[in-house]
């Protein structure tokens, strides 16, 4: 009778899969349980008076997704959409909203014990927005903080 | 059944069965010793329902609360006990509880009622231990198993607990710091007491509520209204379903005509799924409609708990519960109505002995009225009592530096009272829990306006206020209007725009003025103050400086601007969609849209706008307002227009319809009459020369047809050349020029200017069709009389016209006093009055006054047809017993609604007649 009152204990399996995409030559990513696609639907409509890193809101099946550019976030010039740019859209409190990158990485499969803490000098930006570091075979993957990075702009003007 | 499902549904239960709790423990308690079993039993039956069912599923939290609320109702149902404000709090507060438990009705096992379990034992043991101590004799076998009982706690499966039957002493029950109210604890001694009895520590029941109790008491309460489920009316599902069904039918029926390519029938099947798309759309948001009395129902508690807190005496009146709002709005308008409502009592509402020594009722009275009106659900808040000091505002603004001592000198009273709404502002002396930190007023102005309301404030010095709210009625689908701005799109609301302006780049240099830094637009005499939607926006100008000027006229509240544009596109209905979080902060956008191309527009937001340019309002704008409706002479719009170059001539824009341009080689002529193919049928043709005396049109390629409805059909009037639209308050001399067809001259820019009466017009021109119109049908045979009484030579011939061509018998008068003269008389019959207001001798609510004073005319319609029909003068009307105003001149609403008023009276104006 007590077991529908009480809650079932979370228990964290020991492997992750992390969608990955790089800005520039850094190779970035996010848990894949945060994504909920990546696109490369680039018709966005500016907003006046929005937050610089805003780039604008676009059409995603019927809903409005805002689109932010992941460049303005960490301080860097603007993203140039190319053929390659890669929109993330990730679900944060029930809302949708896209980041742009420069290019789209693998799925990569790893253990939540090998990601260590970040260290202070990456692509030259405040450490928050960094979850942690990876070590794969050829590069190092950085691993983001989705709701730093989405709150961040959120609060500043 | 899964237990996750039972306990779902007994939450859902249980928040029905708690509903209306609170105020019904508040009418019990105002009934005190008289009070009302049966609601009393409604209560208790709730509660009951509630312990058995947490019984059953395990809560064992919830049962034993519970339970002991089931225990002092049960007292109180016995008459042992009456409720006071102390135990009406226990008894409020334990609900709340209950409630926020349900909330939480995972976790509720582990709950601490302690507080709340202590103090409703102890009710019921002081009620037991009362009768001990003052020695009646209480039924001994059960006293002592009665107080086990309730220290023995909450058992699945217990059964219920009886009370004694002893008489009950009036006086209030004890508030003892108990201890702990543990099992197999017996009586302890108390001490008798009446009223205020102040415990030295422990559980914080005292008979005089504390501060903080008032305000966290509240907040439950607010929190819990908000749920995932919607009472619909079986009516409305009906509806649904048959809808349902009719769209299946006309998907098949789609499905068919285009498998077999057959173009002719597409188009009305598809004309069928779009109506019953429509009609469905609207069913659907029905069911999201809640009555608003859902959140009205906790305000009495609001009042009455911080009343008490701030030793004020306040009671709260409630009208238009059943007016409805979609769901969301509803959750959503709560919150800012609750601090409207805590500002009324704490800084509106004076204390007793203020109230007093200005005469006023101790009592304050704050009321709380919804309605229906321009397509809007408005909600006021009024209190009667200090009002606000307009003066004090503006020195309050000055010392927090908002405004210069000069802003503040030239800003007028209503711009003040914005003040108000500004973060920071608060005109409190002291910051009490209540309000105070000037944090409340513009997080309720925000939240209104996100839901696309507006707020304001009417206030009086010693009178009391009134916050008035504007909400509407649904957020989801609108109509609006797409509008083109620096190459993209853009959607305003169709409930904002008041009208659309076109000015030539010619007269642009003329008619857009500068004052002070802001530019302003001449519209009819009134300026108004211009916003160019690029610049708001800061987007990129492509200055087409020499290009026409799009101006959209857009209203929001009290505000009126006109928002220039690049273009504009088509009207459409759009489904509204949110800005996400990040665009928190674009005050001049509502949200967004796609349009059918799957492109995003942003919806634009007036009053955000108006906010993000600081709008100035030109103080000449609101002079010559004012002096316009102070004069006597009446606004008419008129269409003026010339038949042939040296004559012109003018139509009351009242009558008019539509304006055609069209091809002369387009009109036929059929037996003698000019007639055009329009709109798929025919539509007759007049023109003026051949009914009134003028010169003829000269030949031309091209004329205008003014459209306008005549004897139940459309007719049009040819027009060679159109000169202007305007609003002219000229005198309109009706002697001079009169002849059948012409009711009038006046003069405009050194010109005479005839008046066409186009009803008149028609009549010479086809009799036939007046000779055939039947006046409405009635019971004694005789026609519907009408008495109008209009000082106006030419509105009393225009109305008198407009009614004797519907078949009522008409009599016009050209004062109140000579209207109330034949009124008087009791051979005279009316079955109607209409009216305008301001008259010479007698005005029209002195009329109406009279009217109504009479036994004999007291029940008699009465219909005021004026220019002045601001919120103060319809109030003032209905006062005095008007029937419905309306504004000059709607030919089509004044003759429905004569209809309306003249059929529905069913006791017929007689002799004689007594009350």
């Amino acid at each position: 009778m007590n077991s529908a009152v009480t809650a079932a204990p979370k228990t964290r399996s020991d492997y992750v899969e992390i969608a990955s995409f790089y800005l520039g030559d850094v190779l970035l990513g996010l848990p894949i349980d945060q994504v909920e696609e990546m696109n490369h639907h680039f018709n966005l409509t500016p907003v006046p008076q929005a937050p610089q890193c805003v780039r604008g809101v676009m059409n995603l099946r019927g809903n409005v997704v805002t689109v932010i550019d992941l460049r303005v976030i960490l301080g860097l010039e603007p993203t140039v959409i190319t053929r390659q740019t890669c929109n993330v859209v990730v679900s944060s409190r029930d809302e949708q909203i896209g980041i742009l990158t420069d290019r789209v990485g693998d799925v990569v499969r790893t253990r939540w014990s090998s990601i260590e803490p970040p260290p202070a000098n990456v692509v030259g930006s405040d450490g928050r927005y960094f979850r942690g570091v990876c070590r794969l075979d050829h590069e190092l993957l950085i691993l983001l903080d989705v709701e730093q990075l989405l709150a961040a702009e959120a609060s500043a003007r | 059944m899964d237990d996750r499902e039972l306990i779902s549904e007994f939450v859902v239960e249980s928040r029905e069965h708690l509903a209306d709790i609170e105020n019904q423990l508040l009418a019990i308690e105002a009934a005190g010793a008289n009070a009302d079993v049966g609601l009393v039993n409604t209560v208790f039956r709730a509660i009951h329902s509630i312990k058995g069912a947490a019984g059953f599923l395990g809560l064992s939290t919830v049962g034993q609360l519970a339970h002991d609320l089931e225990n002092v109702l049960n007292l109180v149902r016995n008459f042992q006990l009456v409720p006071d404000a102390a135990v009406t709090d226990i008894l409020l507060r334990s609900a709340d509880k209950l409630r926020s438990m349900l909330d939480d009705i995972d976790h509720s096992n582990e709950a601490d009622i302690a507080e709340y379990v202590n103090s409703l034992q102890a009710i019921v043991a002081g009620m037991v231990a009362e009768d001990a101590h003052a020695g009646s004799p209480a039924s001994a076998p059960s006293d002592t198993p009665t107080v086990a009982g309730a220290g023995e706690g909450y058992h699945a499966g217990a059964s219920e607990w009886e009370p004694t039957i002893t008489a009950a002493p009036q006086c209030d029950p004890v508030v003892q710091t108990a201890s702990a109210g543990l099992p197999g604890d017996n009586v302890r001694p108390l001490a008798t007491s009446c009223p205020s009895q102040t415990p030295a520590a422990g559980p914080p029941q005292n008979t005089e509520v504390p501060r903080g109790s008032a305000a966290t008491s509240a907040a439950p309460a607010a929190g819990a209204i908000a749920e995932s489920n919607v009472r619909v009316s079986v009516n409305v599902l009906d509806r649904l379903m048959n809808l349902a069904g009719e769209l299946v039918l006309s998907r098949n029926q789609l499905m068919q005509t285009i498998a077999s390519s057959d173009h002719v029938a597409l188009g009305t099947v598809a004309a069928r799924v779009n109506q019953v798309t429509s009609e469905l759309q609207e069913t659907i948001m029905q069911t999201r409609l809640q009555p608003i009395g859902a959140i009205f129902g906790r305000f009495p508690r609001v009042v009455r708990d911080l009343s008490n807190a701030l030793g004020k005496s306040c009671q709260l009146i409630i009208e238009g519960q059943e007016v409805e709002l979609d769901k969301s709005i509803i959750e959503a308008v709560g919150d800012p109505l609750t601090h409207l409502i805590r500002n009324a009592v704490d800084h509106g509402i004076e204390s007793a002995e203020a109230r007093a020594n200005c005469g006023k009722p101790v009592v304050g009275t704050v009321t709380l009225r919804a309605f229906h009106q321009a397509g809007k659900v408005n909600i006021q808040i009024s209190d009667d009592g200090r009002g606000m000091d307009i003066a004090r505002i503006k020195e309050k603004a000055v010392a927090k530096g908002l405004l210069s001592p000069d802003q503040a000198h030239d800003m007028s009273d209503r711009e003040a009272l914005q003040l108000i709404f500004r973060p920071g502002f608060s005109m409190a002396e002291r910051v009490t829990e209540v309000s105070g930190r000037g944090v409340g007023m513009d997080v309720v102005k925000t939240n209104i306006e996100r839901l696309g309301g507006t707020v304001t404030i009417d206030t009086q010095l010693g009178a009391g206020s009134t916050i008035h709210v504007r909400l509407p009625l649904t957020l989801a689908i609108i109509p609006s209007l797409i509008v083109r701005c620096a190459g993209r799109r853009y959607a305003l609301p169709q409930s904002s725009i008041r009208e659309l302006v076109r000015v030539k780049a010619s007269d642009a240099a003329a008619r857009i003025e500068r004052i002070k830094r802001a530019e302003v637009f001449r519209l009819r005499g009134d300026l108004l103050p211009i916003i160019r939607l690029n610049a708001a926006l800061d987007l990129d100008t492509a200055n087409e400086a020499e290009s026409a000027l799009n101006i959209i006229v857009v209203e929001a509240g009290h505000l009126r601007y006109g928002l220039v544009v690049d273009g504009l596109c088509d009207s459409e209905e759009i489904v509204v969609k949110p800005l996400g979080r990040h665009m928190k902060g674009c005050s001049c956008l509502a949200g967004a849209t796609i349009l059918g191309d799957g492109n995003v527009a942003l919806i634009l937001d007036i009053t955000g706008i108006a906010a993000h340019c600081q709008l100035f309002i030109p103080e000449e704008a609101t002079s010559t307002e004012d002096t316009a409706d102070e004069s006597t002479s009446d606004r008419y719009d008129l269409l003026l227009f010339r038949n042939h170059p040296l004559e012109q001539f003018a139509v009351s824009m009242d009558m008019v319809a539509r304006l055609e341009r069209v091809r002369v080689d387009q009109i036929d002529s059929v037996g003698g009459k000019q007639i055009l193919q329009y709109r798929g049928g025919v539509l007759p043709l007049l023109s003026l020369e051949d009914y009134i005396g003028c010169k003829p049109r000269d030949e031309m390629a091209k004329v205008y047809v003014v459209v306008f409805p005549a004897a139940r059909r459309e007719v049009g009037l040819i027009v060679p050349e159109l000169i202007d639209i305007r609003s002219v308050t000229a005198e309109i001399d009706t002697t001079t020029f009169r002849e059948p067809g012409i009711s009038g001259s006046l003069v405009q820019d050194d010109k005479t200017v005839r008046l066409v009466d186009l009803q008149e017009l028609t009549h010479n021109a086809h009799p036939e069709w007046y000779a055939s119109m039947t006046p409405p049908a009635l019971a004694d045979n005789r026609a519907h009389r009408v008495l109008i009484a209009e000082d106006s030579d030419f509105f009393r011939k225009q109305l008198c016209n407009f009614l004797e061509t519907e078949g009522y018998d008409v009599v016009g008068c050209e004062d109140g006093a000579v209207a109330w003269q034949v009124l008087q008389d009791p051979h005279n019959k009316f079955d109607l009055v209409v009216t305008d207001i301001e008259m010479p001798n007698m005005d029209g609510l002195e009329l109406t006054r009279n009217i109504r004073s009479e036994p004999r005319l007291v029940d008699l319609p009465v219909v005021a047809v004026t220019s002045l029909a601001g919120e103060e003068d319809v109030r003032r009307g209905k006062q005095v017993g008007v029937n419905e105003y309306h504004i000059k001149l709607d030919r089509d609403q004044l003759v429905s609604t004569v209809a309306r008023f003249v059929t529905s009276s069913v006791r017929p104006v007689c002799a004689g007649r007594t009350r």
